[in-house]
């Protein structure tokens, strides 16, 4: 009796279950060190990022699409456990996506192959991509408190016929949808242009935007 | 197909082409086990960037990679209560016989709608880009199964209505 009930109450109370004793053993393959595959990044702060941008913003103004576009992948603020904030980390984006949405659909092309066959322009396009991937993601995930739950909770009108007012449902997502065709679009002419392998160094690089 | 479908498509298509490139590996934590990585998380040394590609904030699929397996994510757009119902049937349906698919997975991850589990032994015995075009083919048939029974469902719906009410008539 005093066994069961001494078992039922560790049971009850303790979460050994969830423990993985293995990452408590030090040589475990879990706690692996992977400091070793992150190269060491510049540090960047949100301030030169807003430099950046307005110098971007100026080469843009100026009809240098390329060069803008040059500019904002020469320096892109890489995630080092702390450093770069993430304030930082989301301007960078903000201003490669500009430069991307104002950059006509005729005109990529030209572009990423003047980008390409430039010095360090593989480079540079491996970093575009990590943006477009970055700029899908962030897009796609619901602010905290935002709309489009897993579950709709919101009553919406709903396309049945019997009402013609009201807006489609997924009318909020009408500039989200616009914003993300631009970059697929550009993911599509970068791999055009760059090849799989640029998508391949995406996913194997640790250095992630 | 609608104008925004197709890169959308594409770009998983190249995604998925880059990503399916598998090997054999072994379990380091387990002696003679063989797990897909992408699952165990046991060594983080071998799990790549997952890539999340999306048309708009209903519709995306994400892709994580790793050294022997890859997990492919859909999420399915659903735009309303009738289509979240009709996409929940739609996948159970679909996972309660997941053996026959082989690379299906028996239960989506979190956020998603379902979820592929391809590892190194699939990509041996089957066509990369058969499998590749097997995951296209799937995403672009269900968004049309989808709003076909919707149709169905309304039409139905209508019918029941009118007959329910013409005794009152």
């Amino acid at each position: 009796m005093s066994i069961i009930r001494e078992h039922t109450q560790h049971t009850l109370t303790d979460v050994w279950r969830t423990i993985n004793i293995d990452a408590l053993q030090e040589d475990s393959s879990v706690n692996f060190d992977t400091s070793a595959l992150r190269p060491p990044v510049p540090e960047i702060s949100e301030a030169d990022v807003r430099a950046l941008t307005s110098r971007v913003r100026q080469l843009l103004r100026g009809g240098d699409a390329e060069g803008a576009l040059r500019a904002c992948l020469e320096s892109p603020v890489y995630e080092n456990g702390g450093s770069n904030t993430e304030a930082a980390k989301e301007a960078a984006l903000q201003t490669v996506v500009e430069v991307l949405q104002s950059i006509k659909a005729s005109d990529m092309t030209p572009v990423l192959r003047g980008i390409y066959a430039s010095e360090g322009g593989s480079e540079a396009l491996d970093v575009l991509m990590k943006y477009l991937y970055k700029g899908m993601a962030a897009a796609s995930t619901v602010p905290p408190g935002g709309s489009a739950p897993r579950t709709p909770t919101r009553v919406t009108p709903q396309p049945t016929g019997f009402s013609q007012m009201g807006p489609r449902p997924g009318a909020s997502s009408e500039s989200t949808g616009a914003a993300m065709s631009v970059l697929l679009s550009w993911h599509e002419k970068v791999v055009e242009v760059a090849g799989l392998g640029c998508i391949g160094r995406v996913m194997t690089d640790w250095r992630r935007v | 197909m609608s104008q925004s479908l197709r890169p959308y498509l594409q770009a998983v298509r190249s995604t998925l082409t880059a990503a399916l490139c598998l090997s054999n590996f072994a379990s380091q934590t387990a002696e003679r086990h063989n797990v897909p990585e992408v699952e165990a998380r046991t060594s983080p040394e071998v799990l790549l960037t997952p890539l999340t590609i999306a048309r708009n904030e209903n519709e995306r699929v994400l892709i994580e990679p790793s050294i022997n397996s890859v997990r492919v994510s859909i999420r399915i757009k659903q735009a309303d209560e009738i289509e979240h119902i009709l996409v929940h049937k739609f996948t159970r349906f679909l996972t309660q016989r997941a053996e026959s698919f082989f690379i299906l997975r028996r239960k989506p991850i979190k956020g998603y709608d379902i979820s592929f589990l391809i590892t190194n032994f699939h990509t041996e015995e089957m066509l990369k880009h058969k499998l590749v075009d097997f995951i296209i083919q799937f995403m672009e048939e269900v968004d049309k199964e989808i709003s076909e029974m919707k149709l169905f469902l309304n039409a139905r719906a209508r019918l029941v209505a009118e007959s329910f009410l013409v005794e009152f008539d």
